[in-house]
Formats: C-alpha cells, structure tokens, sequence
C-alpha cells in the first residue's frame, strides 16, 4: 500500500547510519519546498528520512524517542500486528492508539499523509484523522484515502471515504466531498447519499458553486430535486433544477461542434469512404440492400448524435412535398423503419423541444413500425433530460396498451431510455413516484403479452430503476420468469429477463444475495445464467478480485451443447474488473487465456468483454487482439469482435480503427452479417463526428454513471446472440447505447453560464498518489482554448490563473470566477 | 381565468388565457390562432399527462403561470411514397449482358417458378443431374431471392460466372469482352435446365415444374406429300414461334404458320429422305404460355408489328400483352419473341385445338392469357443492340428494367413497343 519503494527490507539499517553522520551538515530548518522540487525523488526520500528521523529523536515525549530510534515503518507494523493480537484476545487497545495518535500527528506534520493513513487504517481508528488533517496537507491526505478505497474489501472502503467526504466538508471542498457522495451512491443505499448530498448544498452558501454541483450531478445522470433547505430562493432553485436537468446539455455541445467546426451533416458514405477501397467492395453491392439501409440508417444516426441535422432524415421538407425523410425512411422494411424513425430521436438527442417537433408527424402514420419507431425516437430524445412536463411519459403512456406488439416495445422501451435512473425513493419528490412502475409491471404480469414485450419491459424496468434495488419490482420480475414455459426459456429474449432484474441491483454488491437465492430455484434452464447475470450486475464497477475468480472459475468448466451461461460469466469478468486500471489490465490478460481455452460460447463473448473494459478507449493492444478476432473463422466471434472494434473507439474517430474496418467492410463484402455488423462499427467510432464517449467513467474515471453501464451492459447481452437479436428485427437496442454517449468535452462557462473561451492545457494524466510536494499532474500536453475535446486519460488544467475553477476537475462544463488575486503579467 | 405559458417548439408564449368554463377544446383554438397547428394534431402535455378534449379544467387543477407545452407540426403526415419499391430490383449489366438480365427479369415475374426454387435443397442434388445444371439452379435461386430482398440493383456475379460454365458459347469473348448473344438462346438453356433440375426426384409422376408452367403439348401429324406415310408424334416444346410474313397479320395467324413445318427426313417406306409435312396441334397450353416471334424474310418497318398487336387487341377485345424479344432492324432477321403470356393473346381465336385444354391447369381454361412479361430487342441488327425486360407488376404497373434502371412505364406504352423502339 505504501508507494514508497527505496525504504524497504532489512537495507532500512544503512540509511539511517548514513543519518547520523550527514544530519549536522544539513539544517532541517531551512526546509524549502522549491529545493525540493529540484530534487530527484529519490533524494527527496532521503532527505525526508533524515529530517524525520532528527525530529523523532528531539521530541520530548520519552517513550516516543525510544521508539524513534527503530525504523518508522517497523513500529508501524508492530502496532498493526499487536493491534490485531489484541483484539484477537480482546484486551485492551487503549495505550496503543495513544501512541498510534502520536505517530499520526507526527506523520501528518511531515508530508507523510500515506503512511499516517495506512496505521490508521490498520488499526481501525479512520476517525483521528479528521483531527490532524490541516489546509496544506488535506488534498494530499484525501487522493490517498479515495484512491486506497478501490483496493479496499467492504465495508471498509466505505468507512474510508466516509472519512474523506468528512474531511473535504471540514475544509469546505464541496465539489469533491460531492464527488464521494455520488460514488457511495454507487454501493450505499439512496438516502445515505441523499443526505450527504443534502448537506453539501445546505453547507455551501455560494450559488454560483452549487451551480457547478448541479453540473456534476447532471453528469452522473441521477435526477434530483433540490427542495427549500437546499436553496432557499425560488428563482435560483429553478435555475438549479434546470442545470440538473440537463437542458443545456444539447447546447453544450453544439457551442463545442461550431468551435471545431463540424456541423456540417455527414453522409453514411462519408463514413464508409468506399473510394479509399480496391474496385472489388463497389462491384460487390450484390449484398442484400434492405439491410444495408438499415445499417446506413444507424450509421446515420450514429454520426449525427445530437447536431439536429443530417442528410438522409431531416433533409429540409421544400426539396420536395411530403418531404424527403419519407423517402429515406420508407426504404427500409418493416421493423427497420422502427429503427429509421427512431433515428431522428438520435439526430436530436437532449434537444426535446426540436426533437419532438421532428417526430410529432410520424405519430401520424398508419404503419405500425414507424409509430413505434416514433415512440422510441421520443424516449432516446428525452434520454438523460428531465422536463417539467413529462413529455416523454405524456406521450408514450398510451401505447402502452396497444394491441401491435411492436408499438408496445416502442412505448416500453422509449419509457425506459427516457425515464432511466431516475426513480430512486427519494423523499418529498413532487412527480408521481411510481407512475412508470404501475404501468409496466401489470405488462410482466399479462398472461397475453408476447415474449418480446416481456423481456423489453423487464429491461425497461431495470433501466428506471437502475440499482435502487426495489423489491416489487424484483417481485414482479422474478414472476414473469417464473411464468414463462418451457420454450420460452430456450428463446434468446428470455434472457434479457434475468439482465432486468440484475440492473436493480447494478453495484449494489451484497443487497443481491436475496434475490439470488431466489434465483436458485428457477427452471434449470435458465437458473445458472440468472445466477451468473444477477452477480456480474450487483458487483459491476466494484473490482472485486474475488468475484472475477469466481467467474474465471465459471469460465474454466466445459460444457455440455446449449449451456449460455458462461456468456453473462465472461462479460462479468469485464463488469468487475472495469473498476480500476490494474484489474483492467489483469482482466484483459485473463481474457487473451480464455480466447485460447475456451470453447465457442466462451469465446464469442470474450470481444465483448474486451470491448466493454476499452470502451472509447483504443489501446492498441487490444485493438490488434480484437483486429485478428475479427477475421476468426467462426463467425459469431467475429461479428463480436468487430462490433467491439467499434465500441473501443467509439466517438474518437480513431484513424487506425476506421482503416481496420473499412478493410473488413471489403474482406466481407459477400456476407451481409457481417458487413452489417461492420456498418454499424464504423458508425460507432465516428459517433457524434468524434465528439462522444461512451465510457460510463467520468470525473478522471473515479465516477460511475450506473444508467450509462446499463445501457451498454444491455447492448451487451443483445451482441451476446447477434442472429436473434440485432440481426433479427430488435436492432433497435442499439438505441440503448444511447443512455451512456455524453460529450468528452470541456466546456468553460463564465457565472453567467456563457461560454467562455480560456487557454488550457491537456494532456496525459499522470498519477500523483501518494507523492511528496505538487508533483504535476499532466505531461505531454499541448496548450489549447476552450471548449476543447478530451480523449481517455486526458486531464485538463487552466493554463493562466485569471481564472479560479470551481471543481477541481476540468471536465464537462466547469463554471470559472475571475480570480481576485490575478495581475496581468507585463 | 388562470394564465399560463405555453412553450411550443422553441417558442414561448407566456400568459395565454385559460377559460376554465370552456372545454380544453376552445383552448387548443386559442393555440392554433397562435402557431397554426390545427387543433386535432395538437398534444398538449401538462405534468406527464396529455390534455384530452373532454378532460375537465377544475381536475387538472391547473395554476396561475404553469408552464405547459404543446407538441403537433403543421407539416404534412409523413406518408409512404405511393409506389415505394414495389418492385423487385434491377440487374447491373456485367459487360453485354443484357440478354441475360433481360431473360432473368422475366422469368422472375413467374411467381410459380420462384416457389418452385425456393424448395429446390442447396446440398441434395439427384444423381441424374451435372454439377454445373445444378449449380445454376442453385444460383438462379439465390438470384431470384436477391432481387425480392433489394431494393438496389444487384450484380448477378455469381450467376454469371456459373452460366458461362454451364453453357461456355455465352462466355465468347470478343475484341476482349464479352459479346452479346441472343437472348432467346439464353431463355431455353435456362429453361431447360431449370426443367430438369426441378423434376421432383420423389415422386413418380409428372412434377416437373417448369413443364406445368411453360410446356406446351403438341401434337403432330407428320404427313410425307410423296409416299403419303403418316404418322403422329406428341412433343411437348416451351415456347410457340410466331413467323410474321407479309401476309400474317394477326398473332394466331403467325402462330398458326409457326405450326406448319417441313421437313426432310429418311422415308422409310420410299428409302430415301423425303420433304414431309409437319402439322402440329396444340394439345395443352400450360399456365404460361412463351410467344417468340420470328421475323425471319421480314423487311418493314418495326410498325407494322404494331399494327399486328394492335390488331389481336382489337379483335379480343381485351388487354393483350406480349413479352415480345426482338431484333428489329429495317433488313434481317427479325425474331420477335414472346414469352410468358398469360391470360390473354388470342389462343381461343386460333381454334386448331382449342379443346385440347387439361383441366388441371385451371388459367388456361378459357385459353385466354394475360401478358406478364415482354423481352425486347432494340436496335439495328441482330448482333448489337440492346435488351430490356418489360414486367407487369402485382399492381398492374408495367416496369422496365433496363439493366440496373428500372424504370417505371404506362400499360399503353406497352403496346406501342410491339416492334421496339429503335436505339
């Protein structure tokens, strides 16, 4: 735990010999940080060591000079280890932590905030910290306690960052007490946070601050509604709410595509750019056309997220009477209108008002697809936006009980991308709470309701209440499963129920246990991938080294023909290990082993996994991996593995990726699976013109947004039978990838909220954890002015100090003051 | 009367009078002053419910400065295009071959042929039949199957190349590429290759599809002038020829002469070959009957194959049709065919033997056809020129594919063809 490598082992003796001799030549006193700096860091180490160990030995308190005599560290360990031999034999510890306070005051006087940490939490007593932290060293003090957390076993961590949320209100950094209030929200129950949240806004007087954490939390994705404690004025309140709310998000983004300026629609064959390809792919449009318009529909909507104009939907209606869209639209057949219609949605996205206006005409139509479409295309739009008034429930709840099932899927679904995440219990809300439960609970239970609306309810539940853990809900769930017949349980739909139900519980770790349980005495068909996806939902996000055991053990056995549940045990692995970039890297090494092991089931799934754990993030290791996975010869992997090529570099429009697939687009001219499958990649890492990500990371990926991880862990399990699924007529869950795009941007905004262009720096993060004085924190950067894009792993820092950011981390919209203090330098 | 703002699109229209006496009706008139958007298509949304026209305001409870927003265009309800892709798609033409792309389109429009293939197994071929026959089923399958799912043109490569290995005269190359060939040839070697593979290899019987469809039952009375030998033979061919001469002018009148033939061959009974006459009967007409004409010795102008088809209208009184291929020039060789008629041309007319209908084929009952398909030439001579496919879609639409183009053409154009337009 103790980033510390040059004091190690039995060699602690030399140093200190070493000491003695050289400490009368060197005055600790004249301690200066700017020398320091000059240092390397091996020296600074040193010359630490030297002034501790001088500073131990004049210290008045007899008992702690004798002890200072031995090496820090060691103590430390003795403490631990009598510690816990105490407590083992349950005496006291009263004398220990005595003198454990002394050696925490001393550590924290003395820029050693790691160590001071690590006794503490070896002898279980967090809570002295609070007492010693001071304004210079609470920063330092409170990166080592959050980053430790992830490597923490529970409940641990959450003591841990209980303490940093503690010591962030002391020192009144209120945006990063608010971070580790919203990343409990991730394991601890909804109104421990609400509190905590609570208090962040009551505490904090200014509201230009609240402002910036009503950004934050609209970052997240979780809906909330201050009340008169939180800010007393009316006015302001609903400014607030409105920044909650998200309703400035499409503007956003569209300041950011003017800057770098690409407005301009693009074209599916813009993406495609068949010229760059030999003549054979341009000869070989003997493939079906049908779904190669489908496929540029999506590649379409995938491109023009969010800029509200594109060349194949809203073409402007003077070309011709009746309007062009019409013509495009009707290109495609039967359910892939659904999907053409619901792509305005998508063209539109988190722009309600020009959003709906687009779709209201095709509520109008006579054919059932399009009607549906329309439907989804209302709940994409709405995704991540909050309305007053609820156009998004007005409008669908209607179709809810319409005969034609594929309008009841649109109605279902579009409720669940447009309402996801936001029924949590929250006390005092005004919007009737379980509005959208009531409506589609009675569906699971309709004896009459086909398969398909079933299992599209089932998810659409899971979506709203996304880890909130809701017993009905669960109940109703769990009866739909029950319900079903024997066939049904062979069908691959059925198999988004038990996804449904693991999304109510998605991080939630333990709180699963229940359900799982119950879980055990479902049909053996479908139990053990009941089993496998409730766990990999419920310990998604956490890194739990034990469960990715657990499911590398799952992975290990081979089976019999028709068992699919070591899909959902491989896409756990991916779900768990996402935490940290340590288990990513070791999760990606367990996966190369699986590919090589496996068998197909195994095999088809590991792209997806890999996929899941690079998304919009393209490393090159793994592009090469899933690069020659997408030539493999069974088919289903490779389809995985190009779909994952996609979602790896999704929205960066990564030039490596694009030429790979354009490759692949003419390798597979001839099969129209795949070619469809390469369409929509290519549609992927092009999304918004490169100006998303679909990382469901944020806030220098401490945060967790649980709607976006749902929405992609949904599209997962979708990919995980492609035929039946997104080949067959539900292409249209390609829409939930919606629920985690958000633009990787940062956009300054002055206390009016205006943009306002400033120089800043972006480069690559670099991890200060744990290290002496103010190390930088971004290297190789280049110096740009906002709004600007950032990449994965990029930081960004304000180049000049005019201006005082109010969050500590450069990213989304970030509100700036003027700083006071700031003279123009000559 | 409470106020209350009103936010369409991305207007705003603040203090809009609510009469709470009224029914939101007259509500949703005062908006349609305001944006234009006609009552009926308007959705007002207020608080995750939308405002039905008989809901009642004290319910609603609505306040003094609400925010509510209404949703509706005035714009046109998107509908589909009238014709949509109804029809199937076109066929890129792979260097001169239009005549098989032509052929293709027209046996495509034969509904019976295309069920007959979709059962036609991918793997089992009968022992009975070569790989390439096989192969070009298979492919005239995939084909077939293409064009229904596409709305594109599709490039027939595949079907092409096994073509070319089953019949090698279509794959002569010329100055380097391929040269057009006659479509009429390309017709009966797919046809008849299409016969024999689709002979159902199960049953005993006669299930051969492509006969029921296309085959012609023809009795033949063969009649030799010198030794007054007779003798009489039943074929069954798959297309009728119709020779157009100076004094045919009717189509029965052409087919009948195609009928009537000589021929020379070995006389038994005088013992050496002899010119025999040839009269052939038709004895059943199948569902789809193939015209070609032959305009061999025809030297006028392409109208006056117009006036011919305009005459076999005239005189049934109904719509005639003909899937007609021809090469049309000013001196030689004419050969007009017609394929794929049904319902229509002038069978009862003709009269030779009218009678000889089989009941099972119950469209040709009445020995009426209606035209389907028209394969025509255009341009000077035999050799060049250009084939295109004129087909009648399910909707009485004719369509011309002319290769990778189909274009969309009247039922009275149709009848202007008869000769085909010159290049």
């Amino acid at each position: 735990m103790e980033p510390e490598p040059n004091n190690t082992g039995s060699g602690s003796g030399n140093p200190k010999e070493e000491a003695t001799l050289k400490v009368p030549s060197k005055d600790p006193k004249k301690k200066d940080d700017k020398k320091d700096e000059d240092l390397s860091e091996e020296d600074v180490a040193l010359k630490q060591q030297l002034e501790l160990y001088v500073e131990r030995v004049q210290d008045v308190d007899q008992g702690l000079q004798k002890v200072a005599l031995e090496s820090m560290r060691n103590l430390a360990g003795e403490i631990a280890q009598e510690y816990a031999k105490r407590v083992n034999e349950e005496a006291a510890v009263k004398d220990l932590i005595e003198l454990v306070e002394q050696i925490v005051a001393f550590h924290m006087k003395h820029n050693a905030e790691p160590e001071a940490v690590d006794l503490l939490m070896e002898v279980e007593f967090l809570d002295l910290l609070v007492k010693h932290v001071d304004s210079t060293n609470y920063k330092r003090t409170c990166l080592y306690l959050t980053s430790s957390a992830r490597y923490l076993p529970g409940p641990d961590d959450m003591s841990v960052l209980d303490i940093a949320y503690t010591i962030y209100t002391k020192f009144e950094e209120f945006p990063s007490a608010l971070q580790i209030a919203l990343y409990l929200h991730n394991m601890q129950h909804w109104m421990f946070v609400w509190q905590h949240v609570k208090q962040v806004f009551t505490s904090c007087p200014d509201l230009l601050r609240k402002k910036q954490f009503c950004y934050i939390l609209a970052r997240q994705g979780l809906s909330f509604e201050l009340d008169e404690e939180m800010c007393a004025d009316d006015e302001d309140r609903e400014a607030l709410q409105e920044i909650i709310n998200n309703t400035k998000l499409s503007e956003g983004y569209l300041t950011l595509a003017r800057d770098i300026e690409v407005m301009e629609p693009k074209s599916p064959e813009d993406i495609y750019k068949a010229h760059l390809l030999d003549g054979r792919a341009s000869a070989g449009a003997s493939v079906d056309s049908a779904r190669q318009n489908l496929a540029a529909t999506f590649v379409n909507a995938f491109v023009n997220a969010g800029f509200g104009q594109d060349k194949l939907m809203t073409v402007p209606s003077e070309a011709s009477s009746g309007g062009s869209s019409g013509n495009w639209l009707f290109k495609n057949k039967e359910h892939g209108k659904a999907s053409a219609a619901a792509s305005l949605g998508m063209i539109h996205i988190w722009d309600v008002d020009a959003g709906l206006a687009q779709i209201d005409k095709y509520f109008h139509s006579n054919d059932n697809h399009v009607i549906a479409g329309a439907l989804l295309g209302v709940g994409v739009v709405n995704c991540g936006i909050k309305n007053d008034c609820d156009p998004a429930l007005a409008l669908l709840a209607d179709y809810l009980d319409k005969e034609d099932s594929s309008i009841r899927i649109g109605a279902i679904t579009g409720l669940g991308l447009a309402y996801a995440g936001t029924q949590n219990e929250q006390v005092g809300i005004s919007f009737p709470l379980h509005c959208i439960r009531d409506k589609l609970t009675p569906i699971l239970g309709d004896p009459k309701a086909p398969l398909d609306v079933i299992a599209f309810t089932a998810i659409a539940l899971g979506l709203v209440y996304v880890g909130s853990c809701n017993e009905d809900v669960a109940q109703a769930i769990i009866f739909a499963l029950m319900d079903r017949s024997e066939s049904d349980l062979g069908e691959p739909l059925t198999r988004l129920l038990p996804l449904g139900l693991g999304l109510l519980y998605l991080g939630k770790q333990d709180s699963v246990e229940a359900t799982a349980e119950v879980s055990k005495t479902f049909n053996e068909k479908i139990r053990k991938y009941c089993d496998m996806t409730l766990l990999s939902c419920a310990y998604a996000g956490t890194g739990n080294v034990l469960k990715v055991q657990h499911f590398l053990g799952q992975c290990a056995q081979h089976l019999e023909k028709g068992e699919t549940f070591q899909g959902p045990a491989v896409l756990g692995i991916a779900m768990v290990a996402m935490a940290e970039e340590l288990g990513l890297d070791m999760a990606i090494r367990s996966l190369e082993h699986l590919l090589q092991y496996g068998e197909q089931n195994i095999r088809k799934a590991v792209p997806l996994a890999l996929g899941l754990l690079c998304i919009s993030n393209p490393k090159v290791h793994v592009m090469d991996t899933l690069s020659r996975l997408s030539h493999d010869a069974d088919t289903e992997v490779a389809m995985a593995a190009v779909i994952s090529l996609g979602l790896i570099g999704a929205g960066t429009n990564n030039a490596r990726i694009a030429g790979m697939l354009r490759n692949l687009s003419s390798y597979y001219y001839k099969e129209a699976s795949l070619l469809f499958c390469v369409r929509i990649a290519q549609g992927f890492v092009h999304m918004g013109k490169g100006l998303l990500t679909l990382a469901p990371y944020h806030s220098e990926r401490f945060l967790l947004s649980p709607t976006a991880l749902a929405g992609l862990v949904v599209l997962l399990h979708a990919c995980l039978d492609m035929k039946a699924i997104i080949l067959g007529k539900y292409h249209y869950v390609l829409y939930f990838v919606v629920l985690a795009m958000q633009p990787r941007m940062l956009l300054t905004v002055d206390e009016n909220l205006k943009p306002l262009s400033v120089a800043v720096r972006v480069g690559q993060a670099v991890d200060v954890v744990g290290q002496a004085g103010r190390p930088k924190t971004i290297t190789g950067f280049q110096t740009h002015s906002t709004p600007v894009l950032l990449a994965a792993g990029d930081r960004a820092e304000l180049a000049t100090e005019k201006y005082i950011p109010l969050s500590p981390i450069l990213e989304g919209f970030v509100i700036l003051k003027e700083n006071p203090d700031y003279r123009e330098e000559a | 009367m409470p106020t209350v703002s009103v936010k369409w699109q991305k207007e705003l229209y603040p203090a809009v009078e609510i009469d709470t006496t009224q029914p939101p009706y007259v509500f949703k008139c005062q908006l349609y002053d305001l944006t234009g958007v006609p009552p009926e298509r308007q959705k007002i949304v207020m608080k995750g419910g939308l405002l039905k026209d008989d809901s009642d305001w004290s319910k609603l409870g609505v306040k003094e400065g609400q925010k509510l927003m209404m949703m509706g265009t005035a714009d046109e309800i998107v509908k589909a295009p009238e014709k949509g892709p109804g029809h199937s798609a076109g066929l890129f033409n792979l260097g001169n071959t239009c005549y098989m792309n032509s052929t293709m389109q027209c046996l495509h429009s034969v509904p019976e042929l295309k069920s007959s293939l979709i059962e036609y197994p991918q793997a089992g071929r009968s022992n009975d039949l070569d790989q390439s026959s096989h192969l070009l089923t298979v492919a005239t399958r995939d084909l077939f199957n293409e064009l229904d799912k596409n709305v594109k043109p599709v490039a027939p490569m595949q079907f092409w190349m096994v073509l070319r290995k089953k019949y090698p005269q279509f794959g002569q190359l010329h100055n380097g590429s391929f040269m057009q060939q006659d479509a009429e040839e390309c017709w009966t070697q797919i046809l008849y290759t299409l016969s024999q593979a689709l002979r159902s290899p199960s049953s005993s019987q006669n299930t051969d599809t492509v006969k029921a469809l296309f085959g012609i039952d023809l009795v033949s009375r063969v009649h030799c002038a010198e030794s007054g030998e007779e003798s009489l033979e039943t074929e069954s061919v798959y297309s009728l020829k119709c020779h157009i001469s100076h004094e045919v002018n009717h189509l029965h009148e052409g087919l009948k002469h195609g009928l009537k033939s000589e021929l020379e061959k070995a006389s038994p009974s005088l013992g050496r070959s002899a010119v025999y006459l040839k009269d052939s009967h038709i004895n059943g007409l199948p569902k789809y009957l193939t015209i070609q004409f032959v305009r061999f010795f025809w030297k006028r102008e392409s109208n006056q194959k117009a006036k011919i088809l305009r005459m076999l209208r005239d005189e049934d009184g109904r719509k005639a049709g003909l899937k007609l291929k021809e090469k049309s020039s000013a001196s030689v060789d004419n050969d007009v065919k017609m394929s794929d008629a049904e319902n229509g041309s002038g069978e009862s007319s003709k009269a030779t033997s009218g009678e000889g209908v089989v009941s099972d084929k119950k469209t040709q009952l009445t020995g009426v056809y209606d035209l389907v398909a028209v394969l025509t030439h255009k341009g000077r001579s035999a050799d060049s020129g250009h084939y295109v496919a004129w087909v009648k879609q399910e909707n009485g639409k004719w369509i011309q594919f002319d290769d990778d183009n189909p274009i969309p053409q009247r039922e009275e154009d149709i009848t202007k063809l008869s000769g085909g337009e010159p290049l």
